[in-house]
Formats: C-alpha cells, structure tokens, sequence
C-alpha cells in the first residue's frame, strides 16, 4: 500500500551519533541509551492515574548484538536499550519490536523496587514494530495490573505520556492529539495507523519505547519523537489490536498487503481525460509482483473508487466513523486480517467493476532484497576467498545514513527497483568482497559485483551457488559477473587445498552459512 | 582515449583547473627570450544556464596563459578560452591588449589555438618549437602569468613522472600526462613548460595543496602533436577510442581457463560498447593479446621503445578511420582482427561540455531537457532512476533503448500544470503514445494536433493529462509571467 509518509528512521542503533543523524533528518528519537543527563525532573503526580500506571509499567532492559554485514558470519558488539514495557492481559509485556531487535538477553525491572526478571520475546513484528515478552518468572508480575487499550481516542483529546526518572517515579507529559493518520512504520515502511501527539518532551535515559495512556488506559506506544517539532508519533491502539489478535491465533498472519501503489486524482485533467465522472477515486499507478491486488485482477489505471463499501475519495482516504478522513489502507492492512476478503469497486475504462481482493500477508522469501533482516544471522558463502552474499537493505545501510549515495549504486538500484524485475529473477546474489588469498590474486580489488552464473548454472540465491560449485567446469569455478570484469576463474583443487589455511588466517567459524 | 573509471573520477572532484579571476599584481622583472613567445589571455566567457536554459547565462572573466607556435597560432588551454565571448592576449611586456579568437578548440585533451587578426601583433614573436618527452628526473622550467600577475612568472622542477591521467576539463577523459614538481599555480593554465628551449608541455592541472604538494600536470607534446596535425583537414575530430573494456589477467587459474600460457601477456575484454569501434568485431570474453604488433602485458601495458605504456597509447596517436590490428584469443584460438576507429559518441553523455547552448522544450510550463553531465552538475538531482540511467548509460548500454535521456526538469507553475509539480527529473518515456528517445520526438509530438498531451513518465505510474485547449489559452501567459524569450532550443 502506498504510504505517503517518508520514512523515518528511528534509531536502529541507539547511540548519541545515530540521534544526530537523525536529527538532520527531522524526526529524532528520544531512545538514547548513553547516560544522558536528565533534564529538571518535573515534580512526581500521585494522582490516581499514576498510580494505575505505576502498577503497569516496568522497565526492560535489552541488549541487542545485530550481525555485520560486511563480515557476515560475526556480530557487531553488544549494546543496550531501555524503554518502558506495559503489562497487558495475559501476563504480557508490551513493547516496540525495534527495542528487542538482536536481542541476546532482555531483562524486567520494577521501577519502585529494581527487582529483576529475565524476559523471553513471545512474539515481534517488525512490520507493526510491536512485541510480546513474557518474563522468565510468571510470578514476577503478580502484584502488577495489566493495563487495557484504549482505541477510543479523537483529534483534540489529551494524552499523556509517561516516563521514568532515575529513582524510580514516573515522569508525565501531556500532550494534545494533533492527528491521526496512516503512516510509514520505521522497520518496512508499512502504511499503518499512528496517532501523532505534540509534546514537549524531556531527553531522559530509558526512553526507547515509552506508553501514552488515557484515564489509565493504553493508547499506543511512541515510537519516535521530533525534538524540533516536539512531535510524537504513537503505534496506535488499533494496530497493538490487530497485532494482538494474530498473537492469539495458531499461526501468527501478521498484517496483510494489497500491494498497490496509489496517486491522486485531483488533476482535472487527468479525471477528464479518462473519461471519470464518478467524485473521488485514486488512480492505480503500480500493482505489485505477486501481491494480492495483482492476483485479484487489479490492474495499472483503474481508479479506486470504494474499499470494502467505504467511498474513496481523490486523495484515497475514507470517512472513518472514529478517526475522521484517514487512508483506505487503515481498513486493508489494520482492520481486515491476511484471509479476509476486501470488496474493491473499481472504474475501469468507463465500467465499474467489484472485484473482491483475497488479503495476503507478504510471503519474506519472495521478497528480491529485504527491508530488515533482524534475529538471524545473513547469508554468505565464501570461496576461495571470495565472499558471496544476498542482497538486503541491511546491507547497505552498513554505509551509514547517507546509504543511498554512498553504498555502491548498482546494488542500491537493485533494491530500489527490485519490484521491476522479472518475477523469477530471485535473489540478487552478489561478490560482497574478497579475503585475498593465494587463489584470489588478481581479484583482489573486486567488490559489489552482481553474479549471474556459476560453473554455468544460473543462480538465483545462494542454495543455488553452494550447489553450483560442487560441479566445477574442467577443474575450474567459473564464476561470470552481470558486469566487468565479466568472468572469473578459480582452481578448484587449490581452493580445498587451500581452505583450511583461509578458515584459520580469517578466523571463519564456516565457509558458509545458509 | 575514454576510460569510464569512477574511482578516477572521485579523485577528479578535487582537482582544479588553473583558471582565475583576475587578481592584478604589479611587478618590474627583466625578462628572458620566453618574453617574444610567451602571451596573457583574458577571457570573457558565459556559462549556459542549465536551470533557466531559455537565458543566456552568467558572464564572468578568467585569466590564463598561452604561448606563440608557428603560422601566427597561439596555444593555450581549451578551458581558457570556453564558452568564451571576448578574448583578448597581451604579449609580455606590451600592455596593449589585442582581441584574438579561438580557431580550433579540443575539449576532450583540453587544448586551443587562437589567433589574432590584428597583423602586426605577431610582429618581433618567436614562434616557440616543441620538442619530445622528457626524461624522468630532467629539469624543466614553467613560464605563465599565476595568480593573476601582470608580469610573467617562472617556476622550476622536475619530472616526477609520466602516466595517463584524467584530463578534468571533460572529466572523462585519460591521456598521457607528465607530473612536475615545479609550482603550478591557477593563471599558469596554457603556458608553455620549456626544457633546453623547446616546449615539452603545456601546463594544465594540479591538486589543491590540501591534497598534495608539489604535484603539478602538463600536457605533453604527444597529445599536443596530436591535436595539431587533427586540425590540419580544417576541422577537430576529437579521439578515437576502443570502446571497450579490459581486465588484467594475473590470476592463474584464469590465465589456464583461458588457453593462456604462464608468460603475463593478454588481457581480458569486460565490455565492448554498441555504436563503438569495436563492436561487431571484438567480443567479452576475448583476450587481447597484441594491438598494431606490440605484445600487451597482463597489467595492460605496452612496451613503446624504452617506456612501458598503457595499450591504449597506440589508439591515443591515430585518427578518426584508422585502423587498429588486434591479436586475440577467442575460445583458445588465436584470431587477428582490424578496428577501424571513430568517437565514441555515448561517452559525450558523460563528459562536461562547452560552447554549447542548452537544449529544451518548453510546453504548457513544462520543461523538458536532455540529461548530460552539464545538466547534472547545474542541479544535482537525487531522483534515484535518473542517477541510475545516467551513471550506468554507457555500463548497461542504455543508449541503445534511448540515445538522449528526457526528463522533465522543471514546471514553471500555472493553473495548467497545477498537478504535474511531482514529477520533477521524471524520465519522459512516450508522449500520446510515441517512444521519446530524442529531444526532437518531444517537439514534434507536441505540435501533432490532439485533444490531449498523454505524457508518460517512467516510475510515477500516472501519466501526465494536458488538455490542448487550456495549453494554448496558458501559453502567452507562461511566457511573459515566465521572462520566457524562447520556447525551445533543439
């Protein structure tokens, strides 16, 4: 679904640089975990609302180790986070999936007391960017009150966010919901629900994830914060709703996808020239591979005139009886579950057409080049000393916040336009570097080279590569490249001789890891 | 020679060109015999205007040197005398300035010849001679008018080396280039580099001194001989070029792949580029073993009586229609193969150009431009397909698809086009249903008579509806809102 929000990053690595980072790009978030001198506590509440709160919240503290893309088979050092947890019903504990994202240990702390817990996640989405934890000890949150969701809340009504202070209080702010909109969610871009508060919130240490109630009662979690605009943006209620919902369920679905990227019809025109007198509707500029919209048939031009009887108007929002003019997506992605069925009417060269749209959630390994890759280790095969990897936007996001420019271009344009290629194109496995090596001399400066065959074998990800170079071509591995120097040649007998020398010089815990 | 070399064209962003804006510093040196041959160029030039390309552009002076060849020329830098629209030279020691003009002009090895009509300016000048390639270590004197400075100004070094550079005034070419370690300064752009009083090279570019010291460059007069004898027919062909790529060949296993022996000759053909010399005749894949007879390294060098020489350097000293003899490896069977040669026009697309005016369509406020090094300089877009078609335009032999990239470069706001503001650097693939490869198929699929402009642009899923009518109605209004002097430049 189209989102027309930019995406924002929001903090994938929670250190002070990464928050200047994305200071520049206009939305920071507040989740630094580097001691951070907290500002003038405000005084402590002992309202009735806090107290409830006070029983529901408790910090988690995670440290996350996420792997190394440029030496796929390591991890980067270990770094923690901390964030406000909300205990919901079922003995969960709520939070933002990126604040366990790498996760190698995560740990429970009541604020009052610093009695502590060892947590396992029971479920994350970085889609929604939400997750379950459990703590270790069940019995840990006895004298705890889970918190229930508010879903309830309008443009205009207050809200408060809560954080801790060192000794332990809770720290309010209330803010004003400004809007409520579908925006992009920072792991995928994925248009979803958020309600955006302003409020002027303090910098203070274990602000990763943090709740924003209502009358005791959860509206979301933020998930980023603009410290210029004094912006927060919330996961909305009905999001953790429909997340929660697929947790209870045998098979977790996840959020579904049309796969369709949308434009305005405001241009009178454009409405004139394809003939659309019906008010409203979008114009269907992109129906993606293998999506949902295109195996119900929707095609490039037609205009989107109702989502599941609800009218659409130029724009492409409907009237939502609680939150106003907001994105159809909201009702195909929030409000509808992967398998339900999504009536589309449809004007389609002068006919109007109802064609009902079977929802999908997004299968991850047809996907060409993944957005994430969290909680698992990359891929690679190594040969001879040359490195092969698949392509993922993790990446080359190793080349820091400028990836677009900085990171080799070839490789940034196969992620950009990965919906364009053919359908069985596959992966995009490429020469990621070279460990040089007595087999490698002469290819010791190649990097970022896309492989189109090995051995003479096409190959569409790196199962096909392993099993290719168990067939060498007259002794030889015949690697060829969609680009120069076109083709390489390796000695096959000399690899295995040399690769227990290759192993130890670069302490490889494997040749492989698929 | 054109090497498309990205990490060479990094470096290239931090090279200057020494070229200045008149600093003017009084001064009272004697000078030697160089004083009848050497000359002060002042150049009123006017950069195109790659934004507002209906306007004529920005004037601006710089200040270089040049020097007196024999018939009357004088010789300078092409980057001197660009997009010029006033020249003037003044010989060392005659204040009186007199206006010359450019004869031949060759951006792609950065050189110029001038003359001036005025007969009696050359009157009392020596025409200076050229002579060979100096040795490594030999002393040369630089002669020129550096920062500025009215008088001239002599610096001495050494030659640090010779090898094929970037020349940065096209940004994408390489020739050979001799490195000096006597200051070079901006105004010495032009001036002649003497050794036992013949020329041996002209000085053109350098590092800014936060890069390295003491690394001044010179033409030398092999591509300087060059360029002469081209304009001998009356007219500049520019280089002749391969078209292609290669790869060295040091890797055994590859070298045994191939049928090579274990003697370090022949490289590896990456790419051959459509519309260039070599294609339909040599292939990827194809080891280059000899060109004209001399045995090619596995680094890709020559041996050209004592030096060692890229390969290219045989391709570098001949002329459009040429010919070239190849010895190749094709499948582990020896093949000789002829390559006559000729330009190779993709590469223009990436090369920075001059004396050129920009090219456009303006249609109900919509601009449309042809994408090329110019125009990225002038605005720098971030639309990732635009940058993908340009930097890969040669690499993925894109120009076969579209030999100009089209884009919309801008909207000049009016009710018109009120909803066309979001698809600015968007490439224009078809406009009412034509292919659009050219700025011309723009031009002339607008004056087709419709109802409708259907204008289809790549990636943005929606085409772009003009209505006839309310185009013709918007038209004199755009251009006197606009300052719009022309509608199009083809």
């Amino acid at each position: 679904m189209s989102a027309s929000i930019p995406s924002t990053p929001a903090g994938r690595n929670s250190c002070l640089r990464r928050l200047f980072q994305t200071a520049i790009a206009g939305i920071v978030c507040l989740m630094s975990n580097e001691p951070v001198l907290a500002g003038v506590a405000a005084p402590p509440k002992t309202d009735k609302a806090t107290v409830a709160a006070s029983q529901s919240v408790l910090r988690v503290n995670s440290t996350n180790q996420p792997y190394d893309f440029f030496r796929p088979w390591t991890k980067k050092a270990p770094f923690s986070r901390r964030g406000l947890g909300t205990l919901i019903a079922g003995g969960r504990i709520l939070v933002t999936a990126e604040l366990v994202a790498n996760s190698t240990f995560i740990e429970l702390e009541k604020a009052a007391t610093a009695a502590k817990s060892a947590a396992t996640v029971e479920r994350v989405d970085y889609e929604c960017n939400l997750a379950v934890l459990r703590p270790a000890d069940p019995a840990f949150l006895a004298d705890m009150k889970p918190m229930e969701l508010d879903s309830g809340v309008r443009v205009g009504d207050r809200a408060t966010i809560l954080q801790l202070e060192h000794n332990g209080e809770i720290a309010q702010t209330v803010g004003t919901v400004t809007s409520i909109v579908v925006g992009g969610y920072p792991m995928d871009n994925l248009g979803l629900l958020l309600f955006r508060l302003s409020a002027p919130m303090q910098q203070r240490d274990g602000s990763f994830t943090l709740p924003a109630v209502r009358n005791g009662r959860l509206l979301g979690l933020l998930m980023r914060y603009d410290a210029r605009s004094q912006t927060a943006d919330i996961i909305s209620a009905p999001v953790i709703e429909h997340f929660l919902k697929e947790v209870n369920k045998a098979a977790y679905g996840g959020f579904a996808r049309v796969g369709l990227i949308f434009t305005m019809t405001r241009d009178p025109q454009l409405r004139r020239y394809i003939g659309l007198k019906e008010p409203g509707g979008v114009y269907l500029s992109e129906v993606l591979p293998g999506s949902s919209a295109q195996k119900a048939g929707l095609k490039k031009g037609d205009v989107i005139l109702a989502v599941g009887g609800k009218t659409i108007d130029q724009d492409g929002n409907y009237e939502d009886e609680a939150f106003g003019r907001i994105s159809f997506s909201h009702l195909t992605n929030t409000m509808s579950f992967p398998g339900d069925t999504v009536p589309f009417r449809i004007f389609r060269e002068g006919n109007i057409l109802e064609i009902p749209v079977k929802l999908e959630s997004r299968d991850p390994s047809k996907v060409v080049s993944e957005s994430y890759v969290v909680d698992r280790a990359p891929r690679f095969v190594v040969l001879g000393g040359i490195v092969f990897m698949e392509l993922s936007r993790p990446y080359l996001q190793e080349w820091g916040g400028d990836w677009t420019k900085k990171a080799p271009q070839r490789l940034v344009f196969y992620d950009a336009f990965q919906n364009e290629l053919p359908q069985d194109r596959g992966k995009i496995v490429f020469i990621s570097q070279i460990l040089p090596s007595p087999d490698t001399i002469g290819y010791e400066d190649l990097d970022n080279l896309v492989v189109s065959k090995v051995n003479n074998r096409p190959i569409r990800n790196l199962d096909d590569l392993a099993e290719a170079i168990r067939h060498p071509v007259d002794g030889f591995q015949k690697i060829e490249l969609e680009e120069d120097p076109g083709i390489l040649f390796l000695d096959a007998a000399a690899i295995e001789k040399n690769q227990d020398h290759l192993i130890k010089k670069y302490a490889l815990p494997a040749l492989q890891r698929l | 020679m054109n090497v498309v070399n990205t990490a060479s064209l990094h470096r290239l962003g931090r090279m200057f060109r020494f070229f200045l804006c008149a600093i003017l510093l009084a001064g009272t040196a004697h000078a030697g015999p160089i004083a009848k041959s050497l000359v002060r160029i002042e150049c009123t030039s006017q950069e195109p205007n790659y934004n507002a390309p209906w306007n004529p552009g920005q004037v601006s002076g710089g200040l270089g040197s040049g020097f007196i060849i024999s018939g009357n020329r004088i010789l300078t830098n092409a980057h001197v005398v660009s997009n010029a629209r006033f020249l003037t030279v003044a010989k060392e020691g005659d204040p009186k300035p007199r206006p010359a003009r450019v004869v031949f002009i060759a951006h792609d090895c950065d050189l110029a010849l001038l003359t001036v009509d005025d007969p009696g300016f050359f009157k009392g000048t020596i025409a200076l001679e050229f002579g060979g390639i100096p040795a490594i270590e030999s002393t040369v004197s630089v002669y020129g008018y550096p920062i500025g400075g009215k008088r001239l100004s002599v610096t001495q070094g050494i030659v640090s080396r010779v090898d094929f550079q970037p020349y940065s005034h096209s940004g994408m070419d390489s020739h050979l280039v001799i490195q000096i370690d006597a200051a070079i300064n901006p105004g010495n752009s032009g001036g002649p580099v003497l050794q036992d009083g013949k020329v041996v090279g002209v000085a053109f570019q350098g590092y800014s001194g936060d890069i390295a010291q003491s690394v001044g460059y010179m033409i030398p007069t092999p591509v300087i001989r060059r360029f002469l004898t081209d304009v001998e027919d009356g007219k500049y062909d520019r280089y002749v070029d391969l078209s292609l790529s290669y790869e060295p060949l040091f890797n055994p296993a590859a070298r045994r792949a191939l049928g090579l022996k274990d003697d370090d000759l022949g490289v590896l053909v990456g790419s051959v580029y459509g519309g260039g010399s070599s294609e339909g005749i040599v292939q990827a894949g194809d080891v280059l073993m000899a060109i004209d007879g001399l045995p090619i390294s596995s680094d890709a060098t020559i041996q050209m009586g004592e030096d060692s020489v890229p390969l290219a350097e045989v391709v570098e000293r001949k002329f459009k229609g040429d010919e070239v003899r190849l010895d190749i490896v094709r499948g582990g069977q020896p093949l000789q193969v002829k390559v006559p040669l000729r330009a190779p026009w993709p590469f223009n697309l990436q090369s920075n150009t001059y004396d050129e005016d920009p090219r456009f369509v303006i249609f109900g406020g919509l601009i449309f431009q042809p994408v090329d090094q110019n125009f990225m300089s002038a605005h720098h877009p971030d639309d990732l397909r635009l940058r993908y078609t340009f930097d890969f335009f040669i690499e993925d032999k894109l120009y076969k698809e579209r030999p100009e990239i089209i884009v919309l470069s801008g909207v000049l706001a009016d009710p018109v086009n009120a909803y066309a503001g979001d698809f600015q650097y968007a490439i224009v693939e078809e406009i009412n249903g034509q292919k659009i490869r050219r700025l011309t198929d723009v031009a002339e699929a607008f004056q087709k008579s419709a109802d409708y402009y259907v204008i289809t642009l790549a990636g943005t899923g929606r085409p772009i509806v003009l209505e006839r009518k309310a185009v013709e109605a918007a038209r004199e209004r755009i251009l006197s809102r606009y300052g719009v002097t022309r509608e199009q430049n083809l």
